[in-house]
C-alpha cells in the first residue's frame, strides 16, 4: 500500500510538472505560434488563437484551468495539436503500434544478449575475457543512438543493400488481403524495423550485460554452485541451468529501469529510419512548434516509466520472501 | 592491467586534441563557417578540404568550429551539474531539516525519461545556447547528488567529525573542512560522466533540430544532411554524413577511455589525490 501511493505521488507529480510547465517558463507557447513571437513556425490568425485560448481556458483562473486540465486528461483528452488541427490522442493512438513493437522486440533482444555476455564475463571476473567483454560493451553503449542508426543505415541499407533506406512499410505494395497478404504485409514491416530495433538493441546491451555480470561474480562460491559441479556437471550446465535462473532477478528489474532509456533512443531512431511512430511524431512536432503533442509524449512516456517500475517493484515483492514478510 | 592505461591515455591525448582545436578554431579554419562560398554540395577540392554542404558552406570549417560549441555546451554543463550536484548531496547529507525535500526531489528527476522532458522545455522556452546548457545541467545531477550524499553519511560518523564537532566546529566548517574532502573521490567520475552525457545529449538535441539557428555543431551537421529526403541519391552523400558522425564518436570514444580507469581501475584516490 505504501508502494502504491508513493508511486501515485510521483504519477500526481509528473501531471502537475506537465501542467505548470509551459505556465511558468518564460514566453508564451501561443505566442511561438503566432506571428509576432520569437521565430514563429506556424502563424495562427487571431481568431485560431483565440480559439486555443479558449479551448485552453487561458483567460480564467489557474485553478479553473488545472480543473479542466485534469477533467480532460481523466476523458483521455490530451489537447489539440496544433500543426495538424487533431486531437493529439487520436493521433498518438495511430502511432503507438510502432513504437511499441519497436520498443518490446528491442528489450526483449537487449536483454537476451546482454545477459549472455554479462554472464560469460561474470563466470571468471577479473580475466581477460571479462576486461575485453565489459569494456568493449560500455563503449558501445557510450555512442549515441543516432550515430548506431546512422552506421546500421550505411551499413546495412546503403552498402550492403539488404535493408530499406527509410520508412516502417513499403508504400503502394501490393494489397494485404488474405492470409498471405498478410503474412507478406509482416515480413515487410519486420524486414524494415530490423535495422531500427537492433540499434536499440545494441545500444541497451551494455546495461543489461553489467547487471549480469555484476551478479554472476556474486555468485562465484556460492555452496550450490560448487554442489552442482561436484555432482559432474560441466560448466555450461552449471552455468545455463544453475547460475542462470538466479539472475532472473536482477534481469527483471533492470528489464523495466531500461524503458525510460529506450524511450529516448526510439526517438531518435525513428527519426532516422523515418518510422512513423511516436518518435517520429515527437521530431515533427519539434519543427513545428506543436508543442500539445511534445506535452503528450512527455506525459506518457513518465506515466508508462512509473507504471513499469511499479509493477517491477511488485513482481520483486512477489519473488523476494524476505521483502514480502517484511511488508 | 596492461591495456587500460594506454587507452587512457589515447583518450586524454584526444581529448586535449578537440580542446586545442576548440580554442583556436578562428585561426585553424580555412573559411568563414557560415558564409555561403561556392557551388552547395560540392565534392573535396584543393580549397575545400571536405566539400561544401547543401547551402555552399566549407565543411572542414564548420566541422572545426563545431568542436568549439560542443565543448563549450560540454564544460558549462558539467560546471553547472557538478556544483548542483555537490551542494544538494552535501546539504541532504548532513543537514537532516532539507534531508526528505532533497531526496524528494532527486528522485522525482531521477524517475523523469529525460529526453521527452527536454524536448517539450527546449521547445517551449527556445533553443539557445544558453537555455540547452542550463536544462541540460538541471537534468544531471541528480544521480551524483546520492552518491556524494551516501559519502557523506558515511563520513559523518567518522571519529573525526565527531571530534570536530566536540571542538565546536560549526556545520560550515564541517562540511568544507571535513565532508567535501571525503567526497573528492569521486569528482574525477563526475567530470567524466557528465562530460560524455553533455556531448551525446548535444549532439542527439541538435540531430533531432533542438539548437540555435545559426549555431555550428556537429549534431546540427548531421541534421542539415538528413534534411534532405534524397541524401543517399547523392554521390556527395559520405562527406556530409561522416565528418561529424565521426567526430562526435571520437570526442565520445575518448571520454569513454578517460573514464575507463576510473569507474573500474584502481581507486582514484590511490594515484593522485586532487586538489
Amino acid at each position: 500500500m505504501r508502494l502504491l501511493s508513493r508511486y501515485l505521488v510521483l504519477a500526481l507529480c509528473v501531471v502537475l510538472v506537465n501542467f505548470f510547465l509551459p505556465r511558468m517558463l518564460p514566453g508564451d507557447p501561443l505566442d511561438f505560434s503566432s506571428g509576432d513571437g520569437l521565430g514563429a513556425a506556424v502563424p495562427l490568425t487571431a481568431s485560431a488563437r483565440a480559439q486555443l485560448e479558449a479551448y485552453y481556458h487561458l483567460d480564467e483562473s489557474t485553478q479553473n484551468q488545472l480543473r479542466s486540465y485534469l477533467s480532460g486528461l481523466l476523458r483521455g483528452d490530451l489537447g489539440l495539436s496544433i500543426s495538424r488541427s487533431a486531437p493529439v490522442s487520436d493521433l498518438i493512438v495511430d502511432r503507438l503500434p510502432w513504437t511499441l513493437s519497436l520498443l518490446l522486440v528491442s528489450l526483449v533482444l537487449s536483454a537476451a544478449i546482454g545477459a549472455g555476455i554479462g554472464l560469460a564475463a561474470g563466470w571468471r571476473p577479473g580475466t581477460r575475457r571479462d576486461r575485453w567483454l565489459t569494456s568493449s560493451s560500455g563503449m558501445l553503449s557510450a555512442i549515441p543512438e543516432f550515430l548506431l542508426a546512422i552506421g546500421l543505415l550505411l551499413g546495412g541499407a546503403v552498402g550492403l543493400g539488404w535493408f530499406p533506406l527509410f520508412g516502417g512499410e513499403t508504400v503502394f505494395a501490393e494489397s494485404r488481403d488474405g492470409l498471405t497478404g498478410i503474412l507478406r504485409g509482416g515480413l515487410d514491416i519486420a524486414w524494415h524495423l530490423t535495422l531500427p530495433a537492433a540499434t536499440l538493441a545494441i545500444g541497451g546491451v551494455s546495461a543489461f550485460a553489467l547487471v549480469t555480470r555484476d551478479a554472476t561474480a556474486g555468485l562465484q562460491h556460492q555452496p550450490w554452485l560448487v554442489a552442482a559441479r561436484a555432482k559432474g556437471l560441466n560448466e555450461r550446465q552449471v552455468a545455463i541451468r544453475h547460475a542462470l535462473p538466479n539472475l532472473a532477478f536482477p534481469l527483471t528489474t533492470f528489464f523495466g529501469l531500461r524503458l525510460g532509456g529506450v524511450l529516448g533512443g526510439a526517438l531518435v531512431v525513428e527519426r532516422v529510419f523515418s518510422i512513423p511512430g511516436l518518435g517520429l511524431l515527437g521530431f515533427q512536432a519539434i519543427g513545428a512548434r506543436d508543442y500539445p503533442i511534445l506535452q503528450a509524449l512527455f506525459l506518457l512516456s513518465s506515466l508508462a516509466v512509473l507504471l513499469v517500475a511499479f509493477l517491477v517493484e511488485l513482481v520483486y515483492m512477489r519473488l523476494d520472501p524476505t521483502r514480502r514478510s517484511r511488508q | 592491467m596492461t591495456g587500460r592505461p594506454l587507452l587512457q591515455w589515447v583518450g586524454f591525448v584526444l581529448l586535449v586534441g578537440f580542446v586545442l582545436v576548440a580554442l583556436v578554431a578562428p585561426l585553424l579554419a580555412p573559411h568563414d563557417p557560415r558564409e555561403p562560398l561556392t557551388l552547395p554540395l560540392s565534392t573535396p577540392t584543393d580549397d575545400h578540404l571536405l566539400g561544401t554542404n547543401d547551402l555552399g558552406q566549407d565543411v572542414l570549417s564548420q566541422l572545426i568550429h563545431g568542436a568549439r560549441s560542443t565543448l563549450i555546451v560540454a564544460a558549462s554543463v558539467t560546471a553547472i551539474s557538478t556544483v548542483v550536484s555537490w551542494l544538494v548531496g552535501l546539504a541532504a547529507g548532513f543537514i537532516r531539516r532539507v534531508e526528505g525535500v532533497l531526496m524528494g526531489v532527486t528522485d522525482l528527476f531521477l524517475a523523469l525519461p529525460d529526453l521527452p522532458l527536454i524536448l517539450l522545455v527546449l521547445t517551449l522556452i527556445g533553443a539557445t545556447r544558453t537555455n540547452m546548457i542550463l536544462v541540460l545541467a538541471l537534468l544531471s545531477w541528480p544521480a551524483f547528488a546520492r552518491v556524494v550524499r551516501s559519502l557523506v553519511i558515511v563520513a559523518r560518523g567518522s571519529p573525526y567529525v565527531e571530534a570536530s564537532k566536540a571542538m565546536g566546529g560549526s556545520t560550515s566548517h564541517i562540511i568544507v573542512r571535513h565532508l567535501l574532502p571525503a567526497t573528492l573521490v569521486v569528482l574525477p567520475t563526475k567530470l567524466v560522466l557528465t562530460t560524455r552525457y553533455a556531448v551525446f545529449a548535444e549532439a542527439t538535441l541538435a540531430f533531432l533540430g533542438l539548437s540555435a539557428g545559426d549555431a555550428i555543431g556537429w549534431g546540427a551537421m548531421v541534421n542539415l544532411a538528413f534534411r534532405d529526403p534524397l541524401l543517399f541519391s547523392r554521390p556527395i552523400w559520405p562527406w556530409l554524413v561522416l565528418p561529424p558522425t565521426i567526430a562526435i564518436a571520437t570526442l565520445i570514444l575518448a571520454t569513454v577511455w578517460v573514464g575507463s580507469g576510473l569507474t573500474n581501475g584502481p581507486r582514484p584516490s590511490r594515484r593522485r589525490k586532487p586538489h
